[in-house]
């Protein structure tokens, strides 16, 4: 029947015009990064894992089980292909046997073997699952010019494309020696390709340098099935899962096109340089695109806007989002630059998290001292017992009809800060001191506002700003100078300051720091009289335009 | 019913005047006012007003019917008023019956027994408290004390503060009209004890009586006494004792005035007859003005075996929060030889713990324990020889009574928010709950804490109307703005309601409350200087057409005694208290099942200068969910709701579900009046504007009636495009108060009540108020029915003596039909209407008066969606004449079939079967149900019976448990 007591709602203020999205929370939360620049700091062209294009609903399901035990991605960077373990993000081996540029190196789904191109034209596919050393399992040299592209087929393991300099794209058989498709067509070099999804492995799409988006079926030998033309070379070709939709890079934009209606649905111009690399996050439901203008922006795909991005120091060349663990979630954010260096940026979820937070814990632990460490040993200990009574109690369900609960409520009562504290006891100048120490470690202005308002509400403003000195007096001086600007802050500022200079003002003479304090209020709220004149002026100015215009 | 109708010869009611003008009125025969179409921008719309303002002046006419008037030709009247349900409980302990299973309450205007088992009203008696022909004296009548009766527990004893004395038998409601009458100036309280008169035992009536200002006398009755009104006078006072109470069959007897408590003594061992009741009385003061007390006392058989007492001990709650407690006070007083207790003999044990006045202090069955209550709404429970405290802490409102029930296992708490519940002592958990309507009502008393003198005063008088409304979802739940119990409400200028009550008005008690505003039931409601803290009130409240939003607009301002530091140049306290002022609109999602509200948009300042501005009014949108609302800055603002999105992307909520927030959609300048010498340009600010809004009913006009007192403009704006239509001019007198519109007509409510046919562009009738006082104008308010037709104006009956809404103020009721003239039905209520609703999806109308009664004003044969009381169900009679409830309800439902019910009858045996049967009522079934069922459509498109026959049984069949 008795209500409970509840700490003082935060105060919600209106949101700005433009507030944090729990979307740009969500990938403001990949962080940690962790920088490894290439030998010779050569660029970083390509950034693949095998997870990233396997199909489930075509692969078997001991396939998918490989796809998902996989802990390897490959990052391809001059003559070098680099293989990092995803969960260590350490380097594992370096593939260092190509004679010219490597391209695309490309792991298979199941995460046993690897294959690459070179400037060369040669083609190479390499043992990663055993040993420190990548045996060549096989070379093709049918390409007589640079093999940008090589992907793996997601229908079946031996399958895989080519897309070359020559103008060709190709498809291979892994035990035979000569390409069981070439698709002819392009007027220009094919620098993008990738099999499409739900299609058996059949459809094929390569973007070219004569700025055309063409798709391609090994059942229908001969010209594309379908040719997009673009004003720019394309970049880079992505297939969305749905195997229905194709983005392009070309240029600075990004192009949406359809293949049941076979048309382009959107021009996507939000970089300001070439796009260089497309990839897909959270379950295909996100779009990740780099530039060269060093941007990595994040695009929902039903409208195809903006949701977050982020800025990189040299312009993107390529960049993958690496998922990781059953669910598949992202993981890393790997983003590789013309300076050689590879960004990666992690985001810890469940028990890995979890593990982070304690390890990060003990660390600052033992930067503050033996007392830290020690209350830290001891929370801890409190954490086990209760989780041992948890668990006791959980066995004790099994056995008995009905537990009551120890407390009625069924969760724990919220623990009361101590501002909120004194101000449920009426200390309410305690209270006051509490929230605007500005260099408290859990200061938040907010905070601070609410209790004024609340204070307000109470008719106890006055109360709380009475009977001070002048070592107390003057950091509220400082808050309400310092947040006098904020429209929001206004009103709560200007009645604290009214206060305060009804209360203190015969006392300015004597201080010499509550003196110079007053002036910087002056000064700050002088600064937002003479903005608000401007504002009149060129309202005024507005005004009269429109006038004249009628 | 034609009795109701008080309309005299011209057509005039208490509150309204007929407005007629001569048939060869030459502006009659013109007919049209001035009016004029357009279709421009609003800034156009200024310079419309040249010279017909003479023509106004006398638009308010009418075409007259040669038809007599209705007072000289009856005629049947179709609208009918039910009897009130509800009212306030007085501050006035509960009644437990002797076997505990039902609780007697108190009301302001009646007795209402309620069951302990399961909540439920058994039986309501309805007393004529202020229903005496002399309305002038009617006034300060009330109810001041109700006790059960000593030799025969059927009956309790209620008493009048002007003498009549009721003997009624709860049980069957026998006896409210025959009341007995005691020659008394005012009673002030009055006890019942069981006295033994020659060898039987009978009923003694005590009656606490004022004689003079300062004197007073206790009178003692018994039945045949108080049948020839002579009682026996036992003793009178010189100062003016205010509580009264008696202990061990008469033979102590307890008054206590303002600072001194007044013990008396049963001088005669035996008695013959009433004439020898005779009692030795002492007195002795006490440190503080006497609140509330209670007496405890054990007695001993002696040798010969007759009864004595033994111990008494005295519990005082004083005003200023001190409780005394006086132990076995008998020996500490002096015998019979002695005539006055020596000073200082007499020294109470004082607890200091309340804040303020103990409002109700009480010992346990075991007289180890005091419990209190007060203001500060926290039950006390004090072990009396260790001091030790426990709290039940933050109960809703401050606690008004407490009363240990015989067996002493429960506590009956009164708390102000009119309710009571039962508390187990054991588990301190209510095991039943009743609660009223919590609107505010006119007091008959003045608060315990108001006995000190306090640094503000608490308000008698009503400010605004109630806010409330009716769920057009559920048209049983009723939707009202409450504060947090009546003191606590009652503090300002205005009175703070933050909290939303729902109401059911069927089953009649409180579904819910909840904050729609900030509050704070858990904090000290004091400032440390001992004001108030004052929380902000509601005042508009609209539901959406579906009923899934809730619209609620609050204000607040700070108090005037806070801006001293505000006052810089030659601002007043007022202006500073008002640049601070706090006005939110709020929009609310209505959950489906259970009408939690949960706050989907708040706008603050929605309408604004360069200050916020009031919101004169809000109306929904009856074709769609929109709202539009209407500010003091003269603008109307459409309101409408939108799928929240974040860059593209749809937001949503923790289930998934897609949030929605709401936005203005557009805004519409209104135009204003123009006086004619536009040199003096008056600053908004020093002309106080009033304003109303209403859509048509297709939702494709709304109408915006704004301006200043001289004369205000309708503007009727298209919704879609946001033009003006039509602007018309001069039917608008004084403050608006509302403007609604039905159909094609527009009823406007000003200082005049005017219906005008917007299509045919005439008035069809007129009215103008008699009361133009601002607190009349106040509590003038209009609904409309679309169902019926109809509209419903309330207004206050003109009196001369008072001009504040004060106790004895009373309203009128006048149902006009949107197509006759004149009225349908017209009606004076004995009590303030504070507000008026349309009852959706019936023809009728709610009334809420300052009683905190419920009334229903139906037409024609409609069932009142009322509750009835079990009593009024038959099936109260459970238990009491053994009947299991089954047959019970077979006799009640004659239409279904008797294996059917014995069916249900046997799984009610088969779940409860070590229950005693008689401990649970038969399910009830509000009458209205069952026409939902059977009126849903006409007799030839009816559902199949088999369908009707599964919803007649799930009403009534009892729910399985889940197990």
């Amino acid at each position: 029947m008795a209500a409970e007591v509840l700490p003082l709602a935060q105060l919600k203020l209106p949101s700005g015009p433009s507030p944090v999205t729990p979307e740009q929370r969500y990938w403001k939360s990949f962080k940690n990064q962790k920088s490894h620049t290439s030998t010779a700091s050569w660029p970083i062209s390509h950034i693949s894992f095998p997870a990233g294009n396997a199909n489930p609903s075509v692969l078997s399901t001991s396939f998918v089980a490989a796809a998902k035990a996989n802990d390897l991605f490959a990052v391809t960077s001059g003559p070098r292909i680099d293989l990092f373990s995803i969960r260590k993000r350490e380097l594992l081996k370096t593939i260092g046997r190509f004679d010219s540029e490597a391209h695309c190196g490309e792991i298979r789904p199941d995460g046993r073997v690897l294959v690459a191109g070179e400037d060369t034209g040669r083609m190479q596919v390499f043992d990663v699952a055993g040993g420190s050393r990548a045996v060549i399992l096989k070379t093709w040299h049918v390409h007589k010019q640079p093999v940008w592209v090589t992907k793996w087929s997601p229908a079946d393991l031996t399958t895989l494309m080519s897309a070359s300099d020559d103008k060709t794209v190709r498809l291979w058989d892994l035990p035979s020696n000569d390409p069981t498709h070439v698709f002819a067509g392009h007027s220009d070099y094919v620098r993008s390709g990738a099999f499409i999804p739900n299609a058996n492995g059949n459809l094929l799409v390569s973007g070219s340098y004569d700025e055309t988006v063409r798709v391609w079926d090994a059942r229908a030998p001969g010209a594309a099935v379908m040719t997009f033309k673009h004003a720019d070379p394309i970049e880079d070709v992505l297939p969305l899962p749905s195997g229905t939709t194709l983005l392009a890079a070309a240029g600075n934009a990004i192009s949406v096109l359809d293949l049941v209606a076979a048309k382009p649905l959107r021009l996507i111009t939000n970089h300001q340089k070439t796009v260089t690399s497309l990839a897909l996050a959270s379950h295909g439901r996100r779009l990740v695109s780099g530039s060269l203008d060093g941007h990595v922006k994040v695009f929902e795909t039903s409208g195809w806007n903006v949701v977050a991005g982020s800025k990189y120091p040299s312009p993107i060349l390529s960049l993958s989002v690496i998922t990781a663990g059953a669910g598949q979630e992202d993981r890393h954010l790997a983003v590789g630059m013309q300076s050689g260096v590879l960004s990666l940026r992690t985001r810890l979820t469940g028990p890995a998290a979890e593990r982070a937070r304690a390890a990060a814990a003990v660390e600052a632990a033992l930067d503050k001292g033996s007392q830290a460490v020690d209350r830290l040993d001891a929370q801890r200990a409190r954490r086990k017992r209760a989780a041992v009574t948890n668990k006791a109690m959980d066995l004790l369900g099994e056995s008995v009809d009905v537990v009551i609960p120890s407390d009625l409520s069924g969760r724990r009562k919220q623990k009361l800060k101590p501002w909120q504290r004194h101000f449920r006891s009426g200390r309410y100048a305690a209270a006051l001191d509490d929230v605007v120490d500005m260099a408290a470690p859990g200061y938040q202005p907010v905070t601070a506002l609410t209790l004024l308002v609340a204070l307000r509400h109470r008719s106890a403003l006055r109360e709380a700003l009475e009977g001070r000195d002048e070592v107390s007096v003057l950091p509220l001086l400082r808050w309400a100078a310092k947040y006098m600007p904020d429209p929001r802050y206004r009103p709560v500022c200007v009645d604290v300051a009214l206060h305060l200079l009804d209360l203190y003002g015969e006392h300015v003479g004597a201080s010499a720091e509550l003196a110079a304090q007053f002036q910087a209020l002056l000064g700050k709220v002088s600064k937002e009289v003479e903005k608000a004149q401007m504002a009149i002026q060129t309202g005024g100015m507005v005004e009269s335009l429109m006038l004249g215009m009628q | 019913m034609t009795s109701d109708m008080e309309i005299n010869g011209n057509g005039d009611t208490a509150s309204l005047k007929r407005k007629r003008e001569p048939k060869d009125d030459p502006a009659l025969s013109q007919k049209k006012h001035r009016r004029k179409s357009k279709s421009k921008l609003p800034s156009a719309g200024d310079g419309h007003e040249t010279g017909d303002s003479g023509l106004q002046k006398v638009n308010g006419d009418v075409e007259l019917s040669d038809a007599p008037s209705p007072a000289l030709l009856p005629k049947a009247v179709p609208w009918k008023v039910s009897k009130p349900m509800g009212g306030r409980m007085l501050d006035i302990d509960p009644i437990f019956s002797p076997d505990e299973r039902h609780l007697i309450i108190t009301y302001n205007t009646s007795i209402q027994v309620y069951s302990t088992e399961d909540s439920l009203l058994v039986r309501r008696i309805p007393l004529p408290v202020s229903g005496t022909e002399d309305v002038g004296e009617a006034v300060a009548v009330h109810i001041v004390s109700s006790s059960l009766s000593r030799c025969d527990p059927d009956y309790i004893w209620v008493a009048c503060s002007d003498g009549r004395v009721w003997y009624l038998n709860w049980t069957s409601g026998e006896g409210a009209d025959t009341p007995f009458r005691v020659e008394a100036k005012k009673v002030l309280d009055a006890v019942v004890d069981a006295v033994e008169i020659n060898g039987a035992e009978e009923d003694v009536l005590l009656v606490l009586q004022k004689l003079t200002r300062s004197s007073a006398q206790i009178v003692a009755y018994n039945s045949h006494a108080l049948s020839t009104a002579s009682g026996k006078l036992l003793h009178t006072y010189d100062e003016n004792p205010q509580y009264l109470r008696s202990a061990a069959g008469g033979r102590l007897i307890v008054a206590t005035a303002k600072e001194a408590v007044h013990v008396g003594l049963l001088k005669p061992k035996k008695l013959a007859s009433l004439e020898d009741l005779a009692y030795r009385f002492h007195s002795f003061d006490i440190p503080d003005i006497v609140s509330s007390f209670d007496v405890r006392h054990t007695t001993r058989t002696t040798k010969k075996g007759a009864l004595e007492l033994q111990a008494v001990d005295i519990a005082v709650g004083g005003a200023r929060g001190a409780i005394y407690v006086y132990q076995d006070l008998l020996s500490k007083l002096p015998g019979e030889s002695s005539a006055a207790p020596k000073a200082g003999t007499v020294q109470p044990r004082k607890y200091h713990w309340h804040r303020r006045a103990v409002h109700s202090v009480k010992w346990s069955a075991d007289g180890n324990y005091l419990i209190s209550g007060g203001y500060e709404t926290v039950l006390v429970l004090w072990q009396v020889d260790t001091g030790r405290l426990e709290f039940l802490p933050h109960l809703l409102a401050s606690i008004e009574n407490i009363v240990v029930s015989p067996r002493g296992s429960s506590y009956a708490i009164h708390l102000d928010d009119n309710s009571t519940m039962i508390l187990s002592t054991a588990e301190m958990r209510p095991t039943m709950y009743v609660s009223g309507i919590q609107s505010l009502v006119l007091g008959d008393r003045p608060s315990k804490d108001a006995l000190v003198r306090r640094v503000w005063r608490p308000v008698d008088e009503l400010t605004s109307p109630l806010v409330a409304a009716v769920n057009p979802r559920n048209p049983a739940h009723m939707f009202l703005c409450v504060g947090n119990g009546q003191q606590a409400a009652q503090t300002g200028a205005t009175s703070s309601t933050p909290l939303l009550q729902v109401f059911d008005i069927s089953t009649f008690h409180g579904v819910a409350k909840q904050a729609i505003a900030r509050t704070n039931p858990t904090d000290v409601n004091i400032t440390s200087e001992g004001a108030p803290v004052i929380e902000p009130t509601a005042t508009k409240l609209a539901f959406s057409r579906d009923g899934k939003w809730l619209v609620s607009v609050d204000e607040w301002q700070p108090p005037e005694r806070d801006t001293e530091a505000f006052l810089t140049g030659s601002k007043t306290p007022a202006e500073a208290s008002r640049e601070r002022k706090e006005i939110h609109l709020k929009f609310w999602e209505v959950g489906a099942e259970d009408d939690s509200l949960q706050l989907v948009t708040r706008v603050t300042d929605a309408h604004h200068t360069d200050q916020t501005e009031a919101i004169f009014d809000l109306a929904a949108d009856p074709a769609s969910s929109r709202f539009a609302t209407i500010g003091a800055d003269g603008m109307v603002r459409f309101w409408t709701p939108k799928l929240r999105r974040r860059d593209g992307l749809a937001a949503t909520g923790p289930e998934g579900q897609p949030l929605r927030s709401w936005s203005c959609s557009r805004v519409v300048s209104l135009p204003t009046y123009e006086q004619q010498d536009d040199s003096a340009e008056v600053p908004p600010k020093n002309v106080s504007r009033s304003g109303a809004i209403t859509f048509s009913e297709d939702g494709s006009i709304l109408f915006a009636a704004f301006g200043p007192p001289s004369g205000g403009l309708v503007a009727a704006i298209d919704t879609e495009t946001g033009e003006f239509r039509d602007v018309i001019s001069g039917m608008l007198r004084g403050e608006i108060r509302a403007i609604k519109s039905l159909g094609s007509s527009l009823i406007m409510l000003s200082e005049d009540l005017v219906v005008y046919d917007v299509v045919s562009d005439e008035i069809l009738y007129s009215y103008s108020l008699k009361e133009t006082s601002e607190a009349a104008k106040r509590f003038t308010q209009l609904a409309v029915n679309y169902e019926s037709r109809s509209l419903a104006l309330v207004a206050p009956v003109p009196d001369q003596a008072q001009a504040k809404m004060k106790k004895g103020a009373r309203s009128e009721l006048v149902v006009l039909n949107i197509d006759e003239d004149e009225p349908q039905l017209v009606k004076t209520f004995p009590q303030l209407i504070t507000s008026v609703c349309a009852a959706p999806s019936s023809s009728g109308f709610i009334i809420v008066d300052s009683a905190a009664q419920l009334w229903s004003v139906t037409e024609g044969s409609e069932q009142a969606p009322l509750l009835q009381s079990l009593a009024d169900l038959g099936v109260d009679a459970v238990g009491v004449n053994g009947q299991s409830a089954g047959q019970e309800l077979a006799l009640q439902e004659g239409e279904a079939s008797d294996e059917e019910m014995e069916d249900a009858d046997q799984d009610v045996e088969m779940r409860e079967d070590e229950e005693d049967d008689d401990d649970t009522h038969a399910v009830v079934v509000a009458p209205q149900r069952l026409a939902e069922i059977f009126d849903a459509a006409p007799a030839f498109a009816m559902p199949p019976i088999e369908d009707v026959f599964y919803q007649v049984t799930g009403l009534f069949a009892t729910k399985p448990v889940n197990t």
